[in-house]
């Protein structure tokens, strides 16, 4: 259970509390509604590169991390398909640093050519270091491309390739930052040691200053269509073994179908007693390594089962051991205590994420940002009130070779 | 609106681990802190990889513990950990193994009682071994495709000796060697002499029931492990990558252990170095050229040795300006002052690191294993906050004097050749 109290300033931020009374560390979390789903399709990677352009400076505050630092603070900030986040943690009897630099940078923000410059050059390094110059580095890429042919989530948030990045300008930057970067399209999340009362009372004191601008409508988004027909990508790179990965289409991130795909994500390959590693890597022996997961997207995601093949393992084989536990799902029965596993997993989870007051922080910002703040606290309940039956019913309908894209990435054979 | 005031913590205080000596010379250290429902116990032995004569075999031997013991199959102890919750780790760096149990309060016994199996029974079954093997020869190629990897090897063996056992690396094909074998008897010669540390929500009840397991742990006597062979150091090394469109470098030094008078002066100058975001690395590299998304600086720490390392990740075409910007910053520490502005906020820095480790029953515990492994108790936590803030810029000066001279400094290189 995470304790809180929510409120909303009158430029339009919603403000919310976690009273945490063991720390000595207050953690602050801002949250801005735009991420990668929100991009033009020909200016790819922008909200990402804006993130790295928030810490570039305002005119107030020229470098924005030294305050932080000297304040015995730490930042920093990511971005997703979703949303961007910007995230402080600093001794509680310097919170007011913290807010002093974010309510800062909501309005103030002074982007030079130069500092665009220096930071795409960054961006471009980051884009090679950790797509370009990595072994499946380009994996996930290739599979946003196979499943979604509308939705922005076709490209990951460090966009489709470094020209993009190479070609943002100015005037963009601008043009972002005033339909972004709005009181109303923010949401701070505090954890600290310090009355709720006493939070909104800073966060009247140091945000209300930045007056919403004329807000703008944010851009529509188009809706994937559901897919009605399998898709099979296959291609071959120079990397060490050959891997397989299936994906399907899944409900958005409140929805009922997310809690049953992620249960069964836990089932396939939740630890290493999971069904996937006991069957395929261990008995076997098909796969050296193999994974199972949801994408946690706000609009409606995916349900991905990827593994490494062994040397010498035929494609063939372990795609249809792949498709083997998948009917083994839909068919076969599920003993109670396999399902009272993964719910136990979900409980424990949640109770090591609130220990510490980062993730308090960044957990109550998430779930207000889904617009179900409760959820928050309701969610393992959810885990804990699903059957087997639902389970089969996921296996049956979701996880169906007519809706499937398969990606097989597969290893260049080299002449010895 | 006007720059909030600022309020630094002038000494950290950090909660003494109670100990508790059993009766066949284990030593338990008890941390608790009842506000919280769930707990981490940790078994801590000197068997690390820098310890093993057969390749692999340390490693091997601790993530194979859990993989078969004389009354659980493999599947059955990770079903038995997984269906309560409990979540159970491994960490092997070059001087220590380090067993960890992350678990729910209420689920303590049933965590305990698995953790019993995996520490005095282990099997080491021939079928896990072969599997763990070949999976991790498969997964040791991948790593090995990075430049990244490939530096960092590299850096171990020019800083300590290609066949010194803090330096040595050995080919993925060395697992077709290992066998089971090897693993029983390095866990026989190994697994002895434990620390125990358990932290968070643990009660009378369950101390002890863990006083208990600590006493059936096998103990010898201290083990005093022979102190390595010296290192010896080369110069520079560069291993091709003919596809890279980045080069990895490492440059640093081999120092000394955490112990010394100068280990702590010595974090306050490599932190100023590149140990933050706005880090004199960190401005020239990414900020002002572009060059790499980071650099990083860090003083390491081994039982009997320690080393400054900075690494970073630069494009191909930017490898040698990188590599001057790197020594030019270092220089710049031997020929110039630091100024006081600088130096404090690396100093307040340093002192909210410590603050945020510390945050919570698990980092303490983790810090006391730290201490407790350099014969320390956590009053060195308040001590080396106040050699932190007595640091001065000629103390920084003084030491990059010493230490720091271009021909002291080991290089290795990753990448393509341009």
């Amino acid at each position: 259970m995470i304790s809180y109290k929510s409120h909303t300033l009158s430029n339009g931020l919603t403000v919310i509390a976690n009273r945490d009374g063991v720390s000595k560390l207050a953690a602050v979390n801002l949250l801005y509604k735009v991420g990668a789903r929100n991009e033009n399709p020909h200016r790819t990677g922008f909200a990402h590169l804006f993130e790295h352009l928030m810490f570039r400076g305002t005119r107030g505050i020229p470098n924005f991390d030294t305050p932080v630092q000297m304040a015995a603070g730490e930042n920093n900030a990511f971005t997703t398909n979703d949303y961007t986040d910007y995230y402080i943690t600093l001794p509680v009897a310097n919170i007011e640093t913290a807010l002093w630099l974010e309510s800062d940078r909501m309005t103030g923000l002074y982007i030079t050519p130069e500092k665009l410059e220096a930071e795409k050059r960054v961006v471009v390094e980051e884009f090679k270091q950790r797509y370009l110059n990595q072994p499946y580095g380009d994996l996930h890429m290739l599979l946003r491309e196979l499943t979604y042919k509308v939705h922005p989530y076709r490209w990951s948030t460090i966009g489709r390739s470094p020209e993009h990045i190479m070609d943002a300008t100015l005037d963009e930057v601008r043009e972002f930052y005033g339909r972004f970067y709005q009181p109303s399209n923010a949401i701070l999340s505090v954890s600290a040691d310090l009355a709720e009362e006493r939070i909104f009372d800073l966060a009247e004191q140091y945000f209300t200053a930045s007056q919403p601008v004329q807000a703008q409508s944010p851009n529509e988004i188009p809706m994937e269509p559901a897919q009605t027909e399998p898709r099979r990508l296959e291609v071959e790179r120079d990397v060490p073994s050959t891997s397989i990965t299936l994906a399907w289409h899944i409900g958005n991130r409140t929805s009922p179908s997310f809690f049953v795909a992620d249960l069964v994500s836990d089932l396939l390959a939740g630890g290493e007693s999971a069904r996937l590693y006991q069957h395929l890597v261990k008995d076997r022996q098909l796969f050296s390594s193999i994974n199972a997961y949801v994408t946690c997207d706000v609009d409606p995601g995916l349900f991905i089962v990827t593994g490494q093949l062994l040397p010498g393992v035929k494609e063939e084989s372990a795609e249809r051991a792949l498709w083997g536990e998948i009917a083994l799902l839909a068919q076969g029965s599920i003993p109670a205590r396999e399902l009272e596993k993964v719910k136990n997993k979900f409980e424990a989870n949640t109770l090591f994420g609130e220990i510490n007051v980062m993730n308090k922080a960044m957990n109550l910002g998430f779930y207000a940002m889904l617009g179900d703040l409760a959820l928050v606290n309701r969610e393992v309940g959810i885990y804990l009130g699903l059957t087997e039956a639902d389970v089969r019913e996921f296996a049956r309908n979701t996880l169906h070779p007519d809706t499937c894209s398969t990606l097989i990435y597969r290893a260049k054979q080299h002449k010895k | 609106m006007k720059q909030p005031s600022l309020v630094i913590p002038s000494h950290i205080d950090m909660p003494m681990a109670h100990r508790h000596t059993l009766t066949n010379g284990t030593s338990l250290y008890v941390l608790p802190t009842p506000e919280f429902e769930v707990l981490r116990f940790t078994f801590v032995f000197h068997a690390g990889s820098s310890l093993q004569s057969v390749p692999f075999c340390a490693s091997a031997t601790a993530n194979l513990l859990s993989e078969g013991t004389r009354n659980f199959t493999a599947e059955q102890i990770a079903t038995e950990l997984d269906f309560y919750g409990s979540h159970f780790e491994v960490n092997v760096d070059r001087d220590c193994v380090y067993v960890t149990f992350n678990c729910l309060s209420k689920f303590f016994e049933q965590t305990l009682a698995v953790a019993r199996e995996i520490l005095l029974y282990p099997t080491f079954p021939e079928e896990e071994v072969s599997v763990y093997r070949e999976k991790r020869k498969a997964s040791l190629a991948i790593e090995r495709r990075k430049v990244e990897t490939a530096a960092r090897e590299l850096f171990g063996r020019l800083l300590f000796g290609g066949t010194h056992p803090y330096g040595v690396t050995y080919p993925e094909s060395a697992y077709d060697d290992l066998t089971r074998d090897d693993l029983s008897a390095f866990y026989r010669d190994f697994y002895s002499n434990a620390l125990v540390i358990c932290s968070g929500g643990i009660g009378d009840n369950e101390l002890r029931s863990l006083q208990q397991l600590a006493c059936e742990l096998p103990a010898t006597g201290m083990p005093v492990a022979a102190a390595p062979p010296p290192a010896k150091s080369t110069g520079y090394g560069f291993t091709e990558r003919p596809d890279a469109v980045q080069s990895s470098i490492r440059v640093g030094r081999l120092l000394f252990t955490r112990t010394h008078p100068d280990f702590v002066p010595m974090q306050v100058l490599t932190t100023a170095l590149g140990g933050y975001f706005g880090s004199r690395l960190m401005q020239n590299l990414r900020e002002k050229r572009g060059y790499t998304y980071g650099v990083h600086a860090s003083m390491i720490n081994f039982q009997h040795a320690g080393y400054l390392g900075i690494a970073t990740q630069v494009g191909t075409e930017v490898t040698d300006d990188a590599l001057n910007q790197i020594y030019a910053e270092i220089e710049r520490l031997r020929m110039e002052r630091m100024p006081e502005e600088e130096l404090s906020l690396v100093k307040n820095i340093m002192v909210g690191e410590v603050l945020r480790i510390l945050d919570g029953p698990f980092g303490i515990a983790d810090v006391t294993i730290e201490n407790l492994l350099c014969g320390l108790d956590n009053s060195y936590v308040s001590r080396s906050v106040e050699m932190i803030r007595d640091t001065t810029p000629d103390d920084i000066q003084h030491l990059a004097q010493q230490y720091l001279r271009r021909e002291d400094l080991v290089t290795a290189v990753a990448g393509a050749h341009i």
